[in-house]
């Protein structure tokens, strides 16, 4: 259970981090297009991996979350 | 394609119908009625929640904001979304663990007994009637608009936006909820279909990914970058509309009370996976039908820009489609909205439980005729319309997780301050009052305060045993 919270703590924060650095300049410098991944623009291409991998965060989350420890209900 | 529009529009119209009558039951509960029962599974959540979410905001306006502000505009949503079915998880958690064991009527009712004060309850009905039906009004707006096109002279806009209303009363009266989450799956399926076929015949135009960025370099290279050829994608604005969207399962009560009609935790947690691999399978095409219209159509006007695009350029079987995913888009939104605000109403009124869905049913009607007339005179971008509704609502956000979340007896002062934060934006929205000040937006400044007041009450708060009454579980 201590186990679970922590890792859930670790999804809260790096879903908060990957949130934040989105609007900085290492995800949208402004006005800046390059360096641009198999044509896609920086911006676009770098976002939509944070995008990705806030999705694969929600999925672990669903793993490790502690409330799901006392949860009876079923699928 | 008036062939096509008839084959697709009976189909469509078919399954409306079987969704309606499957869901109807004579001397059903005010339950079964209002919260379907309270046992949605996984693929029917994923779907009622996508289909609430993605509508003509984003079958015609995030095309039309790509074209315009170019591909800093995932951000403003895509983004967004991913961080919003992760708070949905915390969120969801919550909510649910709340209303475990009590009858759920609606966030309304639930924050006033969380906070024991029915002010509560009545702030956040307001904010949720003032910005959820201009956005309905839009959105039924949008629909028309394209009919029109489509059918050029056959009916004035506003007996488009008379018909979609009539049949939203009908399909809602017949089944309640739980039509209206069948109908929902069917609508977002045909939503994710439409938007990708649409998007590929796009994508084609150019020849692939790489090429259509090369050629959009070459025509526009703004559109490229943040913050855009109309300055509009600042970190500010997006970060704002971050918050905006995040609060959108919180304080837009459709959501909310979807995610407490699901069937377990389980199923409500795996709904939120889905509905984010579902809003980067729903926002991709949309890049391709924008960058296409940047392309070809960059001096147009917004609905020139829909008329060409989604219909004259498509064939006919297709831009069929497209008018019967836009309605499906439009119609599976603006109806969650409106039977939520019906659902509301509920959990604040008091006596006889005929009486109450009486007048339930009568204040769904009345909501709705108010969003129809709104539809004939509200002019505004999509897009920028359903970001005010996002914020608008996004206010009451930091009043109800405190709410719920606390375990503490807390001040009503946040009470106060929510309802004095929906009069100022609304002052800044009349432009009586200014939008920004020391260069950040009112709305940002807004979400702050009330989340910094939000903790404070919490913390000065004092601590009370909870009773959580017995459940069946």
């Amino acid at each position: 259970m201590e186990k679970k919270r922590l890792y859930w703590r670790i999804c809260c924060v790096a879903a908060i981090i990957l949130s934040i650095i989105t609007f900085t300049p290492l995800v949208i410098p402004q006005g800046v297009s390059k360096p641009e991944l198999g044509g896609v623009p920086y911006s676009l291409w770098t976002s939509f991996v944070i995008t990705v991998l806030l999705v694969i965060l929600t999925y672990i989350g669903t793993r490790v979350h502690p409330g799901m420890q006392n949860e009876e209900e079923d699928l | 394609m008036i062939f096509w529009v008839w084959v697709f529009g009976l189909i469509y119209a078919g399954l409306l119908v079987f969704a309606s009558l499957r869901s109807y039951k004579k001397n059903r509960s005010s339950e079964e009625f209002m919260m379907a029962g309270s046992n949605i599974g996984l693929t029917l959540g994923v779907l009622t929640f996508a289909a609430a979410l993605f509508s003509t905001f984003t079958f015609l306006g995030m095309p039309d904001f790509f074209r315009i502000n170019g591909v800093a505009a995932w951000i403003f949503l895509a983004v967004s979304d991913g961080a919003m079915v992760f708070l949905l998880l915390w969120f969801g958690y919550h909510i649910r663990m709340k209303v475990k064991g009590m009858e759920f009527r609606g966030v309304a009712g639930l924050i006033s007994r969380c906070y024991e004060n029915r002010l509560a309850g009545y702030v956040f009905f307001l904010s949720s009637f003032l910005f959820l039906i201009p956005y309905v009004g839009i959105q039924i707006q949008g629909i028309a608009i394209f009919m029109d096109a489509a059918f050029p002279g056959s009916f004035p806009a506003w007996g488009w936006s008379a018909g979609i209303v009539l049949i939203m009363l009908i399909y809602s009266e017949i089944g309640g909820l739980k039509a209206i989450i069948f109908s929902d799956a069917i609508q977002g399926l045909l939503l994710l279909g439409v938007i990708w076929i649409i998007g590929w015949a796009c994508l084609s135009h150019f020849g692939g990914i790489g090429p259509m960025f090369d050629k959009i370099g070459t025509v526009q290279e703004d559109l490229l970058s943040s913050p855009g050829p109309q300055g509009l994608l600042t970190p500010q604005f997006l970060f704002a509309s971050l918050i905006a969207i995040l609060m959108i399962p919180v304080t837009q009560p459709q959501f909310t009370t979807r995610i407490v009609v699901m069937k377990s935790m389980k199923t409500m947690q795996l709904m939120a996976v889905s509905l984010g691999a579902f809003a980067i399978l729903v926002i991709l095409p949309t890049i391709f039908i924008g960058m296409y219209g940047a392309d070809l159509y960059s001096e147009y006007g917004r609905d020139e820009f829909f008329a060409n695009a989604f219909l004259y350029d498509q064939p006919d079987a297709v831009a069929a489609l497209a008018i019967i995913g836009l309605i499906a888009a439009g119609l599976s939104t603006t109806n969650a909205q409106i039977f939520a605000l019906g659902s509301e109403l509920r959990g604040l009124l008091r006596g006889n439980e005929n009486s109450i869905m009486t007048k339930t049913k009568i204040g769904i009607f009345v909501f709705s005729v108010i969003a129809f007339f709104f539809s004939i005179i509200v002019i505004d971008q999509l897009v920028l319309l359903a970001r005010v509704s996002f914020a608008g609502t996004g206010i009451m956000g930091p009043m109800i997780i405190l709410g719920i979340l606390s375990n503490r007896k807390v001040s009503p002062a946040i009470i106060y301050l929510s309802l004095t934060g929906l009069i100022i934006f609304l002052l800044s929205l009349g432009g009586w009052i200014p939008d920004m000040y020391f260069d950040i937006r009112l709305d940002l400044i807004l979400f702050i305060t009330l989340g910094i007041a939000a903790v404070i009450s919490h913390l000065t708060g004092t601590k009370r045993q909870l009773i959580r009454p017995k459940t069946k579980e």
